[in-house]
Formats: C-alpha cells, sequence, structure tokens
C-alpha cells in the first residue's frame, strides 16, 4: 500500500452547545502526524460531536481546532468548498444514491478539487481496487451491501487526497459478518500511514490499530493513554466501569 | 451442495384465476361496449361529415366535423396570417427539437442548451428585424397558443419554483418571508383572477401606455401560478433527503452550492417527481383559461365557432375534439414521466 504522509490535528480549549446543553466541555487533544487515535466512550459523550467540529460539520462556541496549518476559531463559519484536508467516513455511508459508486468517487475531485475527469476515474479506480471494490464501479449504491458501501465510502473519502481520516462510528449500521472488511480497509488505511481518528465500539480493532484511546464521558476527555496501558489498566473509575460493561 | 439448491430458482406460482369479480366487471364493459358502441361509431365515423362550408352541409345526422376541418387554421394558430403559416410551423418544430432531450434522462442535463433553438423559434414566429414581417401577438392564437405557453411557463416555472423552495426554507426572515408570502398569494387566488389582474387591472397602474404585451404578461403570470405550486412540490423533494446528503457532499469540499446542485437537487427532483408531472400537466391545461382575457387559444376559437350562425350549436364536436387533444397530450406526459420515474431510480435493488 502506497506511503501517505498524515497531518497532525490539535484540539485546544473546545467548548460547544446545543442550545443549553454543554456537549464539549473543554476538550484538549493533539493528534501527530500519521499517529492513529480511538475515541471510545459511552453513547451521548460527544465523540461524534467531537470529530465533526474537526472536519467543520459542526461550528463550536470556544476554543480553536488546528489541523496541518489550517487553524479554525471558535464562532467561525465551516470551512468554503474547496479540497479539504480531512476525510469522513459515517456511520450510515451516506453514499450519493443517484449515482454509481464511480461517479460517488470523482464528484468531488472533479467539482471541488477542478481535477480532469479522466484523472480522477484513474484515482478513483486505484482506490476502490484498494478496498476490492472495483468489480462494483458501475453499479449504483443500493446494489451493494453494507460493507460494500461502507468500503466505497472510504474511498470516496480518500479520493479527495485528506491528510486526516475520520471515522464516525463506521461499523455500527453494519451486519455482524460485514463488520470484517470494512475494519480490514481500515488497517489497510492505518498501515499506510494516514492519520486517522476513530470513533468506535470495536474494541478488538481499538487495541490493535490505535497508537492511544481517547476515553469521553458527558462531553469532556476522562482518560487519555496509550492502547496497551489503557486495556490493561485504565486509571479512571469511569474507564473501568465502561470498559466493564463492554466486555 | 447447499449453495446449489440456495440458486434453485423458485418453483412458478400458480396462475390467477379470474374471481366472481373478474367476470362480473367484464360482462359489464362487454354489455357497455355492445350498447354504446355501434352508436357512437356510427355518430362519429359512418354518418359524419367531414367537409363543408356550414352547418347546412351536415345533413346526414352524423357528427359535423366539418366545423374543425372549415377552420383549422384557425385552431392550429389562430388568425396568424395564412400565407406565413409556415413560421408557426418552423417555430413549433424548434420547440419540440427544444425539449427533445428532456426524453431521455441523461438529456435533462443539456435542455439549457436548447436556448438557441427557442430564439430561432422566437425570431420566426414574431418577424420583425427587416426579414421578415412582424406578427404582432394578437394574431397568434390556436393550439399554437397553448403549446407555447405551456412549455414557455414550464421552462420558467420549474427554476423559479425551485429558487421559491430555497427561500422559504432559507434560514434569512426577509428571504423566507418574501418566498412564502409570494407563495401563498399566487396559491391562494384563483388563476382566472390573476390573469384578469394582469390584463385589465395591471394596465391601470403602469405608467404612461408602458405595458408589456398582453401574451407577455400571461407567460408571466401562469409562470408565477405554476412555480408557487412547483415551490412546495420541490420543498417536499427537498425535505426528503436525508440530512447526511448534505454533509457527506460538504465533508468532500463542495461548498454548499456545489453540495446543492450536485447532490441534494438531483434526489429532491426525482422525489418530486410525480408532483412536479402532475403541475406539468395542470399548467398545460390551464392554458386554456388565457380565453377569459382575449386570447384566442384552441379553445377560444372553438367557442368563438359554435356562436358563428354558419356553426351554431356544435358544441359536442367541438369540445370532444379539445378533449381528445388535450387528453393524448397529457396521456403522453404521463407516460414519458412514468419512464422517466423509472429511468431515474438507482435505489432499487438489483
Amino acid at each position: 500500500m502506497a506511503h501517505e504522509d498524515g497531518a497532525s490535528v490539535e484540539i485546544r480549549g473546545l467548548n460547544k452547545w446545543f442550545g443549553d446543553l454543554h456537549v464539549l466541555r473543554d476538550v484538549d487533544l493533539s493528534v501527530a502526524a500519521g499517529e492513529r487515535v480511538v475515541v471510545l466512550g459511552p453513547s451521548g459523550s460527544g465523540k461524534s460531536t467531537l470529530i465533526r467540529c474537526v472536519n467543520g460539520l459542526e461550528a463550536f462556541q470556544e476554543g480553536a481546532v488546528a489541523v496541518g496549518a489550517e487553524r479554525r476559531e471558535a464562532g467561525r463559519r465551516p470551512p468554503r468548498g474547496g479540497p479539504q484536508l480531512t476525510g469522513m467516513v459515517f456511520q450510515a455511508f451516506n453514499l450519493f444514491p443517484h449515482l454509481t459508486i464511480l461517479e460517488n468517487c470523482t464528484l468531488a475531485p472533479v467539482w471541488a478539487a477542478r481535477r480532469g475527469r479522466a484523472d480522477a476515474a484513474e484515482e478513483a479506480m486505484a482506490l476502490l481496487q484498494r478496498v476490492r471494490i472495483a468489480d462494483q464501479a458501475h453499479k449504483y449504491p443500493a446494489q451493494l451491501s453494507g460493507g460494500q458501501q461502507q468500503r466505497a465510502a472510504i474511498a470516496r473519502a480518500l479520493a479527495m487526497r485528506p491528510k486526516v481520516m475520520l471515522f464516525d462510528e463506521p461499523t455500527s449500521a453494519l451486519d455482524p459478518e460485514m463488520v470484517g472488511e470494512v475494519l480490514d480497509a481500515m488497517v489497510g488505511l492505518a498501515e499506510s500511514g494516514m492519520t486517522m481518528i476513530v470513533v468506535t465500539h470495536e474494541m478488538g480493532f481499538a487495541r490493535e490499530v490505535a497508537d492511544r484511546v481517547v476515553f469521553m464521558d458527558a462531553g469532556e476527555i476522562v482518560e487519555i493513554a496509550p492502547a496497551a496501558d489503557f486495556f490493561r489498566a485504565p486509571r479512571e473509575a469511569r474507564a473501568r466501569g465502561f470498559l466493564a460493561r463492554v466486555r | 451442495m447447499s449453495v446449489v439448491s440456495a440458486i434453485r430458482p423458485s418453483p412458478r406460482a400458480p396462475a390467477r384465476r379470474l374471481g366472481v369479480a373478474d367476470l362480473a366487471a367484464l360482462a359489464l364493459l362487454l354489455a357497455l361496449a355492445v350498447w354504446l358502441g355501434p352508436p357512437l361509431v356510427r355518430w362519429a365515423l359512418l354518418d359524419a361529415t367531414w367537409f363543408g362550408e356550414s352547418r347546412a352541409a351536415c345533413r346526414a345526422g352524423g357528427a359535423c366535423w366539418a366545423i374543425l376541418t372549415s377552420r383549422w387554421n384557425q385552431i392550429v394558430a389562430g388568425f396568424y396570417p395564412a400565407d406565413h403559416l409556415w413560421r408557426v410551423a418552423v417555430a413549433a418544430l424548434c420547440l419540440l427539437a427544444g425539449v427533445a432531450p428532456a426524453f431521455r434522462p441523461r438529456g435533462l442535463a443539456i435542455l439549457p442548451l436548447a436556448a438557441p433553438l427557442g430564439v430561432i423559434a422566437a425570431c420566426a414566429v414574431m418577424g420583425g428585424a427587416g426579414l421578415l414581417p412582424r406578427a404582432p401577438t394578437d394574431y397568434w392564437g390556436g393550439f399554437f397558443l397553448n403549446l407555447l405557453i405551456g412549455l414557455g411557463a414550464s421552462i420558467f416555472a420549474l427554476p423559479l419554483g425551485i429558487l421559491l423552495a430555497l427561500g422559504r426554507l432559507s434560514r434569512l426572515p426577509a428571504v423566507k418571508g418574501l418566498s412564502l408570502a409570494l407563495i401563498e398569494v399566487v396559491r391562494g387566488a384563483p388563476l382566472i383572477v390573476l390573469l384578469f389582474a394582469a390584463s385589465v387591472v395591471a394596465p391601470l397602474f403602469a405608467p404612461g401606455g408602458l405595458t408589456p404585451d398582453k401574451l407577455m404578461r400571461t407567460l408571466v403570470v401562469i409562470t408565477f401560478f405554476e412555480a408557487a405550486y412547483m415551490a412546495e412540490a420541490v420543498r417536499g423533494g427537498l425535505m426528503a433527503v436525508p440530512r447526511g446528503q448534505g454533509e457527506a457532499a460538504r465533508a468532500l469540499g463542495l461548498g454548499i452550492v456545489r453540495a446543492f446542485v450536485l447532490v441534494e437537487l438531483p434526489q429532491a427532483l426525482r422525489i418530486a417527481m410525480p408532483a412536479l408531472m402532475n403541475s406539468f400537466i395542470g399548467l398545460f391545461k390551464d392554458t386554456t383559461l388565457i380565453y377569459v382575457i382575449g386570447l384566442l387559444d384552441v379553445t377560444g376559437v372553438l367557442r368563438n365557432a359554435v356562436t358563428d350562425f354558419a356553426w351554431q350549436g356544435l358544441e359536442t364536436e367541438a369540445y370532444i375534439f379539445v378533449a381528445l387533444l388535450f387528453w393524448s397530450l397529457c396521456f403522453g406526459l404521463s407516460r414519458w414521466s412514468a419512464r422517466l420515474e423509472r429511468r431515474l431510480s438507482t435505489d432499487r435493488e438489483g
């Protein structure tokens, strides 16, 4: 697999409210270039909101987020169109149902990154090959299984040549027998040196692939630890309770 | 072994047999056909009179289609000068060629390229510019007028409807309020009233004889009227597109405009397709209302004909013709939209 250079992510003093609900509290997190971080925590703990703040899908009221050399302050509008440093994979895949798999992967490269159609298609086919669904390129999303759709969504995000990949519970909407193929694609990506922030409930993936684990609860980061240490002996009581429940 | 048995074709379902209700319905239809068929055929075809100079020619007791043949030019193009009818034909051909790409699903995208054809059509039928004698719009009429207003208003009403739908969904209070007001006012008034307002009231307030052409005013009114309905259909479609679609598009770096045009709008239009087709068909039939402001469309021409002393009392023939004309076009439109819907549905498996 080709080597890619990731970018670093710096989150400083991040605070976010939905109305009166304080969903992110003083979040600080540094992710080094090429590092793989898994975010764990009970539902409603703010994991998804955190990574949505990183790529600008959510605005926030206090703090700052920097991806590589791009820095975004609180209250600013989400980034405008154009090539993004982050790529995102959603729980519900969110493939465009009116376009074929290949068109899904070339739409943004052609319209947002202004690449030629032929080049974009060639690169998209290479990416589809990489997630092993090149033979499905001319089908529509509804004709694919959930696992295939999610792999297509990974290829679509990679087609914009991101420096950081964000995963929002990428296997939670899948039938159990399809989880493996998506995780395999993510492991392959991790080996290529991409910076990854992964919100997931897949403990096996976290244990094997993550450099560090971030444990969140009630909108704040409770514990950050190397994956091996976290799973062997979590420091915080809340993390211990969470691990006891999911095991 | 289990794999082989899994792909064994399923046993064919037993053929459905006709039930009592089916037989009863069939018998009823047959009885109706036997009862009404022969007299209808005799009246409409066998005993009909096809040509003649006045009602007096129709002595056979059947339908008097002579009223149509003797005024065919007017039915087609109103009082357009007879020796210039070829210009109407050119314009009609251009218009039809312009919308032809829309009959292929992918062709919708190249519809804007048809604009030059529209210009040619307009030049041919209007004349002027020293090449062709001018033919004022007062002369225009007949079915050509229905086609012209129907096509013209359709082409402008859809984009306007999309803008109004967007305006209604806008977070800016002024934009939202204005769109909502326009939609509700236009949708709440009968089209006849709006046409009257445009033809009678508007000139009273227009400064110093500066009244645009009556046909133009009609076109504007019908466009806005239909756009208000289409806006609601499009809004329904937009609200049915999952939020994740726009988010995925923006996460990929498509700005909000491209995310809307390339991702959300195509899906919304597909969802709104049946409702939009309803509007297009309604619009086309609404073009017959322009007779109330003195424009002579095909219904207007025939209304005049049946009040003419020579043809008095032939409403049946005249309106059967109008009904068949509109039915065949609207039926064609609905078949086309059904085909388009099938071709556009990519969310079906297999």
